[in-house]
């Protein structure tokens, strides 16, 4: 009976080895497509595909719980900044340096220069 | 008659000759640790990706290249600064299409964007070759991080990697109209958008050689791991 047991738990511990997969590191979604699409057709419907693009990327990583890949928020920043949405604009900048501790230079940087434009 | 003293003689001179010509083509194998020992000592978190410089002949290299190889580096556990806003900067300093960057005292880099590290690259050839069957892209890269406290050279690359674009699908059938299937697959492979994932497969190969980033499980675990020894030119 004990041995029944211990094998029935060895198995399950098997078989749950088995089928835990490690998530992926990062979701980057379709970035280097869209971001190639903008670079080969710069204009406004390349670039709201690349800004939906990154929202995107930062929604599915936070479905399921994974990191949001370096350079996106500051990505989406630097896209309200052309625009003149310094709110938002720094709001990223923010968040990619709580995220990323070694941004913090060049994110200040842009904040910097976001305060000075609005 | 042969002596068994000449048999042994002429095996021995034939075992020497194949081992001296499998030499030839044999690499060295070296542990990461022994060959960028300044990955180890100077644990860069960030790297800051220069806009390459293209001696190719494909002028879409530049921008197959640059959408592609912030991802791998990424993967690879380094922070990445957003190469569309750094190239941007980089623009505005004149230092976008040229090989002025390398000249620059890289404490700059250290100052403006906080980075640990620069990533070098030249694009040296982007070819893609069409055979009845298969296209190819064959790649040749020269490659350095460089640190931005000491500008010393703490990784580099030179090499060549061949993509094949056919995506390995022969699930077409035999027979010849199986195979102009094939050939049709691999025209609209290479043809589509989706050419950029080929180039980050080839981008991707490059970094293998370096050594895991911060934000790998495998950072600072992976001194003992075998690469294939760089040829100095």
């Amino acid at each position: 009976m004990k041995i029944n047991i211990l094998i029935v738990l060895s198995i399950s511990f098997l078989i749950g080895g088995c089928a835990t997969s490690k998530p992926p590191m990062y979701d980057y979604g379709n970035y280097s497509e869209s971001f190639y699409a903008m670079k080969r057709n710069p204009g406004e419907k390349s670039e709201g595909e690349w800004k939906s693009s990154l929202e995107s990327i930062i929604e599915r990583s936070n479905a399921s719980a994974i990191r949001v890949p370096p350079g996106v928020f500051a990505n989406l920043g630097y896209l309200y900044l052309k625009v003149n949405d310094t709110e938002n604009a720094i709001k990223n900048f923010e968040l990619e340096k709580n995220l990323y501790p070694e941004a913090e230079v060049f994110m200040n940087n842009l904040i910097k220069k976001a305060e000075t434009q609005g | 008659m042969m002596t068994i003293k000449k048999i042994l003689r002429i095996s021995i001179t034939l075992a020497a000759t194949s081992f001296f010509l499998s030499g030839c083509v044999s690499p060295t194998y070296v542990t990461k640790a022994n060959e960028f020992p300044g990955m180890y000592t100077e644990k860069p978190r960030s790297l800051l990706i220069m806009p390459p410089i293209n001696l190719s002949t494909a002028a879409d290299a530049k921008d197959y290249y640059a959408t592609t190889i912030e991802m791998p580096v990424a993967l690879h556990g380094f922070y990445i600064f957003p190469y569309t806003l750094t190239a941007e900067v980089l623009k505005q300093q004149g230092i976008y299409d040229s090989e002025l960057a390398y000249d620059i005292p890289l404490n700059k880099f250290r100052e403006y964007f906080g980075a640990d590290a620069v990533l070098f690259t030249k694009i040296l050839k982007w070819d893609k070759t069409y055979v009845v069957l298969a296209a190819n892209l064959t790649i040749s890269i020269d490659a350095e991080i460089k640190s931005t406290k000491t500008s010393e050279v703490l990784w580099k690359y030179n090499g060549t990697v061949v993509v094949d674009l056919s995506g390995n699908n022969n699930s077409a059938g035999g027979g010849l109209a199986g195979l102009l299937i094939i050939a049709i697959v691999t025209a609209a492979n290479t043809a589509a958008a989706d050419y950029t994932r080929y180039a980050k497969v080839a981008n991707g190969r490059f970094i293998g050689s370096v050594p895991f980033g911060p934000y790998h499980p495998l950072y600072l675990k992976d001194q003992d791991y075998k690469i294939i020894q760089q040829k100095t030119k």
